[in-house]
């Protein structure tokens, strides 16, 4: 099960508390008014005892007395039940009904002793208060028995009324500490929307100040935090834009200065030529090193989707690098899908690439798109990669076996390193298989939408 | 030759490219401010202008508006940055074409020859005129009417114009538009293409946030609506 959240839990603990303190309180109320109804009762019941007991002393004087007809005189009023037992046997005003097996033997036992008693009893489904009283001059005991049937539905009433009364009052401790959790919890929610935008790039969230000053310091200190890393955020670009500016402009003179002597190889001895020959392409792979090493710097930075129709811009490629147009092998219901252009075509520019230099050249490009993915795979007849490879090829200045015992390539080993960070980006995989019938596929799976 | 002014301050890159632009057939001028390069297209107005953005005194976007003020000369911003931001702010000041550093002198050259073809057409008929709505287009003449109004377009967002005219209706995606105006064979920056679209909205319609003829077709790109 998870967890119970920070509002929920404040709110049980509200409702507890509630329902701890009414439900003691009305324990408490209840155990009063019952022990002093009982109180009552029992009182008025002994003292009727005792009154009606002396009728009956009065009455058994005599020889042979009628004791039925005695009991019959008494005005007991409606609820008290007189009973008398002399000499074993018991005398009431009619059928016993059960009442003097209500009484118990202990109790019996004390009277017959000579000693007034008093007992609560269980009768059928209430109770009832048995008073005992001993009738020593006349050998006998007087017994009334006053039911409580009544008093046990007044307390009925009370507790069922105190219930609700605990119940209403847990409830709104619940309300309550649903209410002040919110109020007590927005700065959290602020604090969680803040970073919410933060995390998606946006530096200039800030949480609004609070009145209260403990919930300030959260706020200050937030706002705090999101100004140093936006500052280093900030110096971390300026470094990047300022390495990337002093890389690029020698380059560019570079680049420049050498097609300027390219264009006059011809009349270069062969010598010179051949050094020309080595700047020009020594050039170009720095070059592109420094591109791709510009390019994986960025990686933070989030694929720029737009509907593209892929199956043209890869035909556009195809064209371009001037490959036989039975290579591309597009299938699939759509064209257009969300990604980025410019991350897709590099993807494409760089597996077709490594297929070139690691694997005798692209002799296929599967491409089949979907409403909601492309599926990209580049093909080559090479030597396939080692299943032991598979993984490293991904990974920075990784060269193939092949390439290094050929003793050097001009790749820059960030090719597919940068395939693995424009798939990442669209949230997407990318994996290496054995192509059927020899070589390697390398199979690229796009989302269209972000995951 | 077309005449070429490099507006560069970085001296090395400056002299590099003019020796090898000159290869490539230009007769090239280079200075290294943004107020000498101002100075220097007024006394003798280039065919076309290279501008670097990172330039001491005015900068590169500040040179690109005050250019396009002087004319529609085809501005091509070269430089070391790359940030959309970047991009977006120079082609807005009016820049035609952006490349990053290093950019090989073949693949500038390409740039800059497309930019100075003119608006494709038969040349059968000097006279012919399109019309979409209160749009009057006479592509032979480079002229484009708004009602009575004659609007002044750059070359570039004068073909853009009239490629998407020359479809009559049909959609042209985004990749097409750059090949055709730009020269992009393969994969072009998007961008380019959008934010001329919006300069172009903002000259020949009424309400450029809702146009009512360049419209953009979602997922597939523009087209040109009567």
């Amino acid at each position: 099960m998870r967890a119970l959240g920070l509002r929920a839990r404040i709110t049980t603990v509200f409702a507890l508390g509630a329902l701890g303190l009414s439900a003691s309180l009305a324990v408490a109320t209840y155990e009063l008014t019952r022990s002093s109804l009982l109180d009552e009762r029992e009182r008025a019941a002994v003292r009727g005892a005792y009154l009606d007991a002396s009728f009956i002393r009065t009455g058994l004087g005599g020889a042979d007395p009628d004791i039925v007809a005695a009991l019959q005189n008494l005005d007991t009023g409606e609820v008290r039940r007189p009973l008398v037992r002399r000499d074993g046997q018991w005398f009431a005003r009619s059928a016993d009904n059960g009442l003097t097996t209500a009484i118990p033997d202990r109790l019996q036992a004390l009277v017959d002793a000579g000693t007034p008693a008093v007992q609560r009893v269980p009768l059928r489904d209430s109770s009832a208060l048995v008073v005992g009283v001993p009738l020593r001059a006349v050998g006998a005991s007087y017994y009334e028995i006053s039911p409580l049937t009544e008093l046990e539905r007044t307390l009925g009433v009370l507790a069922s009324a105190l219930g609700a009364v605990a119940l209403a009052t847990t409830v709104a401790g619940a309300t309550v500490g649903w209410v002040v959790s919110r109020r007590v919890l927005r700065p959290l929610a602020s604090v969680a929307g803040a970073a919410g935008s933060i995390a998606s790039g946006d530096f200039t969230a800030r949480v609004a100040r609070d009145s209260d000053p403990d919930l300030d310091k959260l706020a200050v200190s937030f706002n705090r935090m999101v100004d140093e890393v936006s500052a280093r955020s900030e110096a971390d670009r300026r470094f990047a834009a300022d390495v990337s500016h002093e890389l690029r402009s020698p380059l560019q003179t570079l680049s420049a200065a050498t097609s300027v002597l390219e264009r006059r190889r011809q009349s270069l001895d062969d010598r010179t030529a051949a050094a020309v020959d080595l700047l020009t392409s020594e050039v170009a792979r720095f070059e592109s090193l420094v591109t791709d090493l510009l390019e994986l710097a960025k990686s933070d930075r989030p694929a720029e989707r737009r509907p593209t129709d892929v199956v043209a811009l890869t035909r556009a490629f195809v064209a371009n690098r001037q490959l036989p147009p039975g290579v591309l092998d597009a299938t699939g219901e759509a064209a257009v899908l969300d990604v980025d252009p410019r991350r897709y075509e590099q993807v494409l520019a760089n597996l077709v690439d490594n297929a070139a230099r690691h694997g005798g050249g692209v002799v296929r490009i599967g491409l089949q798109v979907a409403d909601d993915q492309l599926v990209l795979e580049v093909d080559d007849e090479g030597a396939g990669v080692p299943l032991d490879e598979r993984d490293l090829v991904f990974d920075r200045f990784a060269r193939g076996r092949a390439s290094s015992m050929r003793g050097g390539s001009d790749g820059t080993g960030l090719g597919l390193a940068l395939v693995t960070q424009h798939v990442q980006a669209h949230r997407g995989t990318v994996e290496v298989l054995d192509r059927p019938g020899g070589g390697a596929r390398f199979r690229v799976v796009l989302p269209g939408e972000p995951a | 030759m077309p005449r070429l002014l490099i507006v560069e301050d970085d001296d090395r890159i400056r002299l590099s490219l003019k020796l090898a632009l000159e290869d490539e057939g230009y007769t090239v001028r280079d200075v290294g401010t943004a107020e000498e390069g101002l100075a220097e297209h007024k006394a003798t107005p280039a065919d076309l202008v290279l501008v670097d953005l990172m330039l001491p005194g005015m900068d590169g976007f500040d040179c690109i508006r005050a250019l396009r003020r002087l004319g529609d000369v085809p501005i091509v911003v070269v430089s070391a940055r790359d940030d959309t931001h970047d991009v977006v702010a120079a082609l807005e000041a009016g820049a035609d074409d952006y490349v990053v550093k290093p950019v090989a002198v073949k693949e500038l050259s390409a740039r800059l020859r497309a930019l100075r073809r003119r608006a494709s057409g038969s040349g059968e008929n000097d006279q012919k005129v399109l019309r979409f709505g209160e749009i009057e287009l006479r592509p032979e003449a480079g002229e484009v009417l708004l009602g009575e109004e004659q609007v002044h377009l750059t070359r570039t967002e004068f073909r853009l114009l009239c490629e998407l005219a020359e479809q009559s209706g049909r959609v042209l995606s985004r990749q097409q538009l750059l090949d055709r105006v730009w020269g992009y064979e393969v994969y072009g920056d998007e961008r380019l293409v959008d934010v001329h679209m919006g300069r172009l909205r903002r000259k020949v319609e009424r309400d450029p946030a809702n146009p009512t003829h360049l419209v953009t077709v979602r997922g597939l790109g523009y087209k040109l609506a009567p």
